[in-house]
């Protein structure tokens, strides 16, 4: 059997990597996609431990977080498709519109 | 259920009569007088059914009913309720009837007012209620808020034409000179409430205060003293009331004369017993009333304006009544029975109604030639006949000439005051003080009935005519009272209002004391001297009225007395330089001071909002690696603090 510390330590990369896109991308969809992977490694983490301590509701919980995932991501494609529209930009240096 | 079970309606009664005239009067007749007619003659009938069996004897002792008001904590507790023994019972009747008799003459003497006619009705029955109120209370705290009241109806009544500037400032001085007095009773009452935990009369009266408790009580009366200097106008609080003429007559005759102005005089009266525990405040009494007396009565001599005469005459006569009540205070205090407590009370009663009448004919009198200033006046004796003779009937009363009210009164007082030099010699300079003040009191108002109603026709009296019946009626019944009410002397009222034990004597007793003592004789005659000087003076005119400004010393006493020995310029000067000059100072410490620090502490953090806000600048990447940096901080610190292991 795979040791526990494997699962734990390929979420811990996976959330860093996201972190990083999220922190330094400039466009908004790899932004997104980032978040993406941030929510995996939280996923990687439920099943992990589920299956380790044999408790079916983490397993349960990483398919509600899925499910929540994919309507989030289809709320901020949609808001990113106006911001196109409208601002004709994703670049997300020039989107600081709520300032000061 | 008995009619005294009643009494908390006598001051009511004028209440709702100020609600529905203030309310509705411009849609009534005569600005809805006649309510208040209805409602102050209710409340005099109610009185007088309560008041006589107490005099007379049916009811013994004191009624009292109370109910807790305030509950401050298990010590303190302060009520509110009615206190009627026989020297509220005298009060009622004397306040009740002259202000009825009042509220009828001014259907004739404001019928010129037109609309302001609501105003005027609504504010005197608010003035008759609360001082109703202000009788019947029992105990200091309900006494002062109606003696707050009273206060702020003289206010109002005083500067009732206040389109008049004269008038207007009248009235803020009224308040303002009178509040200082008000003050120095709330201390008094602060000081009795403190020191006996309790402000009912009953309580209070039924202690026999020893030690630290006799001092702080000396200090108490002392401070409730000069509630009642402000109120009844006495020397050094007294150039309010000459100023307050500026208002209608009734007003006048009605509260700075019969009435509100007594109210000092009642407090002092009503607070006997805690007063005869302090012969110091007595002595302060008796001194300042001497003192008021005479010092006013200088003033009327030379004064061309009939109400200020009168006015000066009402502050004299007082003086008078304070004086009684000091030197009966004293002499009961070693041993002796209190007659001027009698005395006093009397005259307050025989003045309420000869001070009245005066005023109210020479309301009259102004209503007939349209001024105030007596050398325009003279001659008006044929025109208006039934005012001048009633006017001559207070004249003669205040005199002290025999029979007619002022004469009793005024003699009880003066030989009180001077069997009191038996105990003090002091009280015999009083005494003197007194009966020169006679003196002077027959010659000033002789001065003014000659002056105003004898000799030439003046300038002013040319279309005078006399006054409808609606307001010689009040003349005729006033006029009745100021002539027979001394005769209550002969019927036992030392029986009825005494202080320590009752004078029991029968009439024949009193006439003998009073016709076999010198004193009796000297008074008299100095007062019909009073009366052939004025009538030499400003009558016949055999010695011209120049004599008292020929040479140059009388004609500086003259001059003085018009400026009021400088009192009025004194009370400018003090408000002017001391009081205006602290409030400077005042004002620009709050300008410099606090409101420097107040706008300095709004500004700087202003300041640092509108630099502090840059940091939202509207980069999301930039606050998410804001966050991510603090829970990497977070945990940083955790994990050396050695928190997470």
């Amino acid at each position: 059997m795979i040791p526990m510390e494997y699962f734990l330590a390929l979420s811990a990369i996976l959330f860093v990597i996201g972190a990083y896109g999220v922190l330094t991308k400039r466009n908004a969809i790899i932004v997104l996609m980032s978040i993406e992977i941030m929510l995996n490694a939280a996923n990687i983490n439920f099943v992990t431990f589920s299956s380790y301590f044999d408790d079916v509701a983490g397993q349960v919980f990483a398919l509600f977080s899925i499910a929540v995932a994919a309507a989030e991501v289809a709320v901020g494609l949609a808001i990113l498709l106006n911001l196109n529209r409208v601002r004709g930009t994703i670049n997300l240096d020039e989107i600081h519109l709520l300032r000061w | 259920m008995d009619i005294i079970d009643f009494a908390w309606l006598i001051p009511v009664l004028p209440l709702i009569s100020f609600l529905i005239v203030g309310l509705f009067g411009k849609r009534m007749s005569e600005g809805g007088g006649y309510v208040a007619i209805i409602f102050s003659l209710a409340s005099m009938v109610l009185s007088l059914l309560i008041a006589i069996p107490v005099l007379n004897g049916t009811y013994q002792g004191v009624y009292e009913q109370s109910v807790t008001w305030l509950v401050l904590s298990d010590e303190y507790k302060l009520d509110i309720g009615i206190y009627i023994d026989q020297l509220t019972a005298l009060m009622l009747i004397v306040v009740s009837v002259i202000s009825t008799l009042v509220v009828i003459y001014s259907i004739g003497y404001m019928d010129k007012e037109g609309e302001r006619k609501p105003r005027y009705y609504a504010e005197i029955s608010l003035f008759i209620g609360v001082m109703l109120g202000l009788i019947l209370a029992n105990n200091y705290l309900w006494l002062f808020i109606f003696w707050e009241l009273v206060g702020l109806c003289s206010y109002l009544l005083i500067g009732f034409w206040n389109h008049k500037p004269s008038a207007a400032s009248a009235a803020k001085k009224a308040f303002l000179v009178t509040r200082i007095g008000d003050i120095m009773f709330m201390i008094g009452i602060i000081i009795l409430f403190t020191t006996f935990k309790t402000l009912n009369f009953s309580d209070l009266f039924a202690i026999q205060a020893t030690g630290t408790d006799l001092e702080l009580l000396t200090l108490a009366t002392f401070f409730i003293f000069g509630g009642a200097i402000g109120k009844s106008a006495q020397f050094p609080l007294h150039d309010w009331l000459p100023d307050a003429m500026e208002g209608p007559t009734t007003v006048s005759a009605l509260i700075h004369a019969a009435t509100m102005v007594k109210a000092g005089v009642y407090l002092v009266a009503r607070s006997y017993p805690l007063f005869v525990q302090c012969p110091e405040t007595l002595l302060i009494v008796a001194i300042i009333g001497g003192v008021t007396a005479i010092f006013a009565a200088s003033m009327a001599l030379n004064n061309p304006n009939i109400k200020r005469v009168l006015a000066y005459s009402t502050i004299s006569q007082l003086g008078y009544m304070i004086l009684a009540l000091g030197a009966g205070g004293y002499f009961f205090y070693y041993g002796n029975p209190a007659d001027g407590y009698t005395a006093g009370m009397f005259h307050l009663m025989n003045h309420a109604f000869f001070k009245a009448l005066l005023f109210l004919c020479a309301g009259s009198v102004i209503h007939a030639v349209g001024t105030e200033d007596m050398r325009l006046m003279g001659g008006l004796r044929k025109k208006m006949k039934i005012t001048s003779f009633a006017m001559l009937i207070g004249a003669l009363s205040i005199s002290g000439i025999p029979i007619l009210s002022g004469f009793w009164s005024k003699d009880e007082i003066l030989a009180a005051v001077f069997e009191t030099g038996e105990v003090n010699s002091i009280f015999l300079l009083l005494w003197l003080m007194g009966i020169v003040t006679a003196f002077m009191t027959a010659f000033y108002m002789f001065r003014l009935w000659f002056m105003t109603f004898a000799g030439k026709e003046g300038e002013a009296s040319k279309h005078a005519h006399e006054s409808p019946k609606v307001m010689t009626g009040p003349l005729v019944t006033l006029a009745i009272f100021a002539a027979f009410s001394g005769l209550a002397v002969l019927f036992g009222f030392g029986q009825v209002i005494y202080f320590g034990h009752p004078h029991h004597a029968d009439a024949i007793e009193i006439l003998t004391e009073v016709f076999t003592s010198p004193l009796t004789y000297l008074s008299i005659i100095l007062a019909v001297l009073g009366v052939v000087l004025a009538y030499l003076v400003y009558c016949k005119k055999i010695i011209s009225s120049d004599v008292f400004v020929s040479s140059p010393g009388t004609k500086r006493m003259h001059k003085l007395l018009l400026d009021r020995y400088g009192f009025t310029w004194g009370y400018n000067a003090f408000a002017e330089k001391l009081v205006y000059g602290f409030a400077k100072v005042v004002d620009k410490f709050d300008q410099k001071g606090i409101d420097g620090v107040v706008n300095g502490i709004s500004n700087g953090i202003v300041g640092f909002g509108q630099r502090f806000r840059k940091v939202q600048n509207g980069m999301v990447q930039g606050y998410a690696t804001v966050v991510v940096a603090g829970i990497v901080a977070i945990l940083l610190i955790l994990y050396i603090t050695g928190v997470l292991g």
